[in-house]
């Protein structure tokens, strides 16, 4: 893990410890003559053991952050750390300490759900008989154990997520990256996965998670930061800034947090129709 | 774990996915059998083996035969299978490990490789009945499978550079048409000094006239050295430029 250090006048003393930290971290896309900036500048202080909740809406430059964060896109300009790794610079040292779980369940509808965690559990450099303990004990743990023979193409939505997010816990990963992991899921199995991420940070993986269910971040998340256009806009915990809110515009109760990304992303609330939109699981 | 041993976990889970996949690989070895059917059929009389020197006794099958084991060796179908795990996202998983960016390459090379042998000991087995032998024996059979191995190995390392590159079924599809200059600007029905001289030229130029002429070499003739050296030379630097543009793409991969 990173440490950032502050002088007290003797000598240093460790301030935080951060999972992920990124500074002024930048991404361009050229298109013809034309570049396009996904992300403009971007910090970011993940505590250890935190579920850090990052929100925008689409097109904010949320997943191309995380894709910069798990090495699988290169960073313009800036700097990132993953559990104390530079990102950039031991890409092959990062991926051994994240796990990723992307928007769309990457999974081989091919392979079985054990052939698949199995094959994850070799790529990170266990024995076949430790391979296939550890493919057991997850498939135990997501709840998968009688589908675990099947090819993956006949899963329902909801086990393709928990098999995918039993894929990203192979090697028992220092961060957890999950990238808006119950888009697209029942309320049912929405829920069976907020279990999971909560389970998973009490055994002490720092999770970052990217969602836009303004209700699962409220639900989960320690702190969180709001992107758009590309740019941090707002970033506390939940409850600090609903308060923030409240005192800012006097109103009588605390606003809920969809109330607060649409003041801090300056959309209203027929803008956001169908960019983000509030779930009750 | 080694790169080697990354390898053969990759090059085992593609072929499951090949034999999983019966409908991509029965073409494979289908097409190729109808067009050595077709085309015997079609030129045998033309070419009695009596009276064909360069038949050397066998017949006009014989000569056909690399035509269509290098056919079945340009499918390129894990190339599509690469489309499939990019546009999935498994591809984004399997980036996400620390496993080797060349282990990542040459497990589907791999897997493409050993299917394409058992295709090509398929295909050879098939056309015994059409009266073909191997002239070269054993050892001949073993370098005809090695080499048809490896230039499948080549075809899909450019498809899968197409499909790196643009991450696109329609154009690695596309891509696949340079197959036709490729297989058909050789000396395919008659030895290459019986073509027009234009068309002598262009088999002269290309580069798989030679893995041809070593397969052929292999079938008709004891082992030659020099063609069978020609045609695997083609071969090692065709594929050592196809893996590391491959590699260069993964790791350039955004």
């Amino acid at each position: 893990m990173s440490t950032q250090t502050l002088s007290d006048g003797v000598g240093t003393v460790p301030a935080m410890t951060y999972a992920v930290e990124a500074e002024n971290l930048v991404k361009h896309f050229s298109k013809g003559k034309d570049a396009i900036e996904a992300v403009r500048g971007v910090d970011l202080h993940v505590a250890q053991g935190e579920v850090f909740g990052f929100l925008g809406p689409n097109g904010a430059g949320k997943s191309t952050t995380v894709k910069m964060l798990t090495t699988l896109m290169s960073i313009t300009s800036g700097t990132a750390r993953v559990a104390g790794v530079d990102v950039a610079a031991h890409p092959d040292q990062a991926r051994r300490k994240i796990g990723v779980a992307l928007q769309e369940a990457g999974l081989d509808g091919r392979q079985t759900g054990r052939e698949l965690l199995v094959l994850q559990a070799r790529l990170f450099d266990m024995s076949p008989a430790t391979a296939a303990d550890r493919a057991k004990e997850l498939l135990e743990l997501v709840d998968l154990v009688e589908s675990a023979d099947r090819r993956i193409k006949s899963y329902s939505g909801g086990m393709k997520r928990r098999l995918d997010l039993a894929s990203a816990l192979v090697h028992q990963p220092e961060v957890l990256f999950l990238d808006e992991p119950t888009t697209g899921l029942d309320p049912a199995s929405r829920l069976t996965v907020w279990e999971e991420v909560r389970r998973i940070n009490e055994q002490g993986t720092t999770v970052f998670l990217t969602t836009q269910y303004l209700e699962e971040a409220d639900a989960l998340c320690n702190r969180l930061a709001i992107i758009d256009g590309g740019r941090i806009v707002l970033e506390g915990t939940p409850q600090q800034l609903k308060a923030d809110l409240r005192e800012r515009k006097g109103l009588p109760d605390d606003p809920t947090l969809d109330e607060v990304f649409l003041d801090a992303t300056g959309r209203t609330r027929e803008r956001i129709a169908g960019e983000v939109q509030e779930v009750m699981a | 774990m080694s790169t080697a041993s990354q390898s053969w976990v990759l090059t085992r889970r593609a072929v499951r996915e090949a034999l999983r996949t019966p409908e991509a690989l029965l073409p494979t070895l289908f097409i190729p059998l109808f067009f050595l059917i077709v085309n015997t059929g079609q030129a045998a009389k033309i070419f009695p083996t009596g009276n064909t020197p360069f038949l050397r006794g066998q017949g006009y099958a014989a000569f056909q035969l690399p035509s269509s084991l290098l056919l079945a060796a340009s499918f390129g179908s894990a190339a599509l299978f690469l489309v499939e795990d990019i546009e999935g996202g498994y591809f984004d998983k399997l980036r996400a490990t620390p496993a080797s960016r060349t282990a990542l390459v040459l497990g589907r090379l791999g897997a493409e490789a050993m299917k394409c042998a058992a295709i090509t000991l398929c295909l050879i087995l098939v056309a015994l009945p059409l009266g073909i032998h191997i002239a070269s024996g054993p050892i001949g059979l073993l370098l005809l499978v090695l080499m048809t191995a490896g230039w499948a190995v080549v075809y899909v390392g450019f498809m899968q550079c197409i499909a790196l590159k643009t991450r696109s079924a329609a154009a690695t599809n596309s891509g696949g048409l340079v197959f036709f200059p490729l297989l058909f600007l050789t000396p395919s029905f008659v030895p290459r000094n019986l073509l027009a001289p234009a068309m002598e030229k262009a088999a002269t130029v290309n580069p798989v006239t030679y893995i041809m002429e070593a397969l052929r070499s292999l079938i008709l003739h004891d082992l030659q050295t020099a063609p069978i050296l020609r045609g695997f030379a083609v071969i090692a630097v065709s594929a050592v430029l196809m893996i590391a543009l491959n590699v260069r793409l993964i790791r350039s991969y955004d």
